[in-house]
């Protein structure tokens, strides 16, 4: 079931409406939206729905067993080997349904290169939709109850609704149990603010999904990934870019429809997306671009390698090494370990090349207006490369769409549509920052009439011109 | 990425979770106690003060100005105050359970248009599913509920919308043909 459907709509105008009705009695109000999570996530496959049920039992035991030792340290730190086995656990789920096929072909290969050819039993292994997201969810909790960031949930109902609850389950944001689970425990409260604001994000979602990205992607980005070598340098350079666009109003889209549909029901989610593409480094690239994951990657990752406090060159591996795994975390591929290393490696030069150019009071120089235009540029260009990699099939295809870029052809697939798309899906990175929650605060005011009929004609505008049946978010494979 | 855990954080909260405290004051201080004082004039230093002015007994009473007294009420108002006087106002409960009704009405609004201007979305939805009850009820119900607006002409908008997608979907640059049929765009 996804978000710009019919079928969700009706589901989600029911729960919304029986969601409230219970407002009066929380942990009824709680146990409703749990058992309607269950629903949605059984639409993909009921058998995971299991999955889900033992990953949360799993979390809120050991978190349980965590703060119990710390009791009986009176309050000293300890118990690390909880933690240890719970991520361990944790991280064994996860490879077995992501990666395990994976790795058995590379050990294959690298058996086979040694003469030791041997018949690994390979399983044809369905991968549970959003795995990666409530394992890390899972994590997150675990780990914050034993730094003492957040006080175990009170209920085992409050931990497997912070991993089953519907807007975020399926592909993020990764919503942290110190933001989520002290909104479970008192009854949520619903502002005019709040509504219009969540209102107004699933209108701008559905636009951004259903038209921007459906669009470029049916019509440019696919044909010309399929057989690069069929096109020339104009059509493969706005596919590469195309796909920038698509890739960013596809999941930025998702993460605006899962803020806005959790604001309806009185729960406020984390910004997944802050204009990523007006970012002048690839630092701030991530500080801009799946937020969620680029802070739990720095707290989870970064930091229990040593982060930054041991020097310039550890930092410089750590920063590496997180980003490849970052990579991985988005697939079992070698594309996807290119595209971390991509990052990685720009993120290395540009933390030498500040060091380098530090001045001797210790301050940073700014740059000037031009030097951040030319941040930008460069910066955007190189994750357009690294998108290439992300989104090829394989490295011989990644390879042609690079070596396309130099050959001149006829242009077929460009057409002054998909070019406005293109420029449009660029131009809303200049928007001001806050223009949604700006929106929302003028028409907070306005009638419900108003705004109803507003709304509807937003929705039919989007109804209009959309291509006939919605293809998956891309989140959705990892 | 960042260097430091304690870097300022990223910002997490698009909504704020607490309500915000009201603006305005509670109703009955919102009435001022006092009238504020008329500023005085100062005489600019040097100049002469004005001689005093008899204006006051050659002038009409009735072409004097007349002020609007800013306390003074309606008497229709005050009648309809004094039969149906106003409740207190409404506690946190009662805001949130108004601002609950507010979005609700919103969306109502909202889905009852689009199940007019947007009728046909139900059918097509129908006509993409596998057959079943479901799926073939809906159909059936779609299909007489779009044939009974179409009367009024109600789906013309959403037409109209789609045609000019379409057309500007066909729209090349200049010198641009279409799609070779070798070509993965003419066969996807």
């Amino acid at each position: 079931m996804l978000f710009p459907t019919l079928a969700f709509g009706v589901f989600f105008l029911i729960v919304y409406f029986t969601s409230w009705s219970l407002d009066r009695e929380n942990g009824r109000r709680k146990l409703f939206l749990l058992l309607a999570s269950w629903f949605f996530y059984a639409q993909w496959d009921w058998r995971f729905v299991g999955l889900l049920i033992a990953s949360a039992i799993l979390n809120w035991g050991v978190a349980a067993l965590i703060a119990r030792d710390r009791e009986r340290r009176a309050g000293a730190k300890g118990g690390g080997w909880l933690v240890a086995l719970g991520v361990a656990i944790n991280l064994l789920i996860l490879g077995f349904f992501k990666y395990y096929g994976f790795f058995v072909e590379q050990a294959g290969e690298l058996l086979t290169q040694f003469g030791w050819e041997r018949d690994l039993p390979l399983l044809q292994i369905v991968l549970p939709v959003g795995i990666s997201f409530f394992t890390f969810q899972g994590i997150s909790y675990v780990v914050d109850v034993h730094r003492g960031k957040t006080p175990p949930a009170k209920s085992l109902l409050d931990v497997m609704l912070l991993l089953s609850f519907f807007p975020h389950l399926v592909a993020g944001p990764i919503v942290r149990a110190a933001d989520l689970l002290p909104q479970f425990e008192r009854t949520p409260r619903l502002t005019r603010v709040m509504a219009t604001h969540g209102v107004l994000l699933i209108v701008w979602g559905l636009f951004k999904k259903t038209v921007i990205a459906s669009e470029l992607s049916v019509n440019l980005v696919d044909p010309v990934f399929f057989d690069p070598t069929a096109f020339g340098a104009v059509d493969i350079a706005a596919a590469t870019y195309g796909y920038a666009v698509q890739i960013y109003c596809d999941f930025s889209a998702y993460s605006d429809m899962a803020i806005g549909l959790a604001a309806l029901l009185g729960y406020s989610f984390p910004r997944n997306f802050d204009q990523p593409y007006r970012a002048a480094s690839m630092q701030a690239f991530w500080r801009r671009w799946h937020i969620s994951l680029s802070s739990w990657l720095r707290d989870y990752l970064y930091v229990p390698l040593g982060g930054g406090r041991r020097g310039l060159i550890s930092s410089c591996i750590n920063v590496f090494i997180t980003m490849v795994l970052g990579g991985l975390w988005h697939g079992a591929a070698l594309t996807f370990l290119a595209w971390g290393a991509l990052h990685g490696g720009v993120q290395v030069i540009e933390r030498l090349g500040r060091a380098a150019f530090k001045r001797r009071d210790g301050a940073e120089a700014g740059p000037s207006r031009w030097g951040t235009l030319v941040g930008v540029l460069v910066t955007f260009h190189i994750v357009c490369l690294g998108w290439i990699l992300f989104r090829a099939e394989s490295f011989e295809l990644a390879m042609q769409m690079v070596e396309g870029l130099g050959r001149i052809g006829p242009v077929v697939m460009l057409t002054p549509l998909l070019l406005a798309l293109i420029a449009g899906g660029l131009a809303m990175h200049w928007l001001p920052p806050r223009a949604v929650e700006g929106m929302a605060e003028r028409l907070k005011t306005a009638p419900s009439l108003t705004l109803g009929l507003l709304i509807g004609a937003a929705i039919l505008l989007v109804e209009a011109v959309r291509p006939e049946g919605v293809a998956p978010f891309i989140y959705f494979q990892f | 990425m960042t260097n430091y855990r304690d870097e300022p954080p990223i910002p997490l909260e698009p909504f704020p979770v607490h309500r915000a405290e009201s603006p305005f004051p509670p109703l009955g201080e919102s009435v001022a106690a006092e009238p504020l004082p008329e500023p005085e004039l100062a005489a600019e230093p040097g100049s002469e003060s004005d001689p005093p002015s008899d204006w006051i007994e050659k002038a009409d009473a009735h072409d004097l100005a007349v002020r609007h007294d800013a306390g003074r009420e309606n008497a229709l108002v005050a009648l309809g105050r004094f039969a149906f006087p106003p409740g207190p106002p409404p506690d946190d409960e009662g805001l949130a359970a108004r601002d609950r009704r507010w979005t609700s009405r919103m969306i109502m609004v909202a889905a009852a248009f689009l199940l007019v201007f947007n009728a046909v979305s139900p059918l097509n939805w129908a006509r993409q599913q596998p057959p079943g009850w479901v799926p073939e009820t809906v159909r059936q119900l779609s299909e007489v509920w779009v044939a009974r607006l179409s009367v009024f002409a109600v789906d013309q908008p959403r037409q109209g919308l789609r045609e000019m997608w379409d057309a500007a979907r066909e729209a090349r640059f200049i010198g641009q043909g279409e799609p070779d049929a070798s070509t993965p765009a003419a066969e996807s």
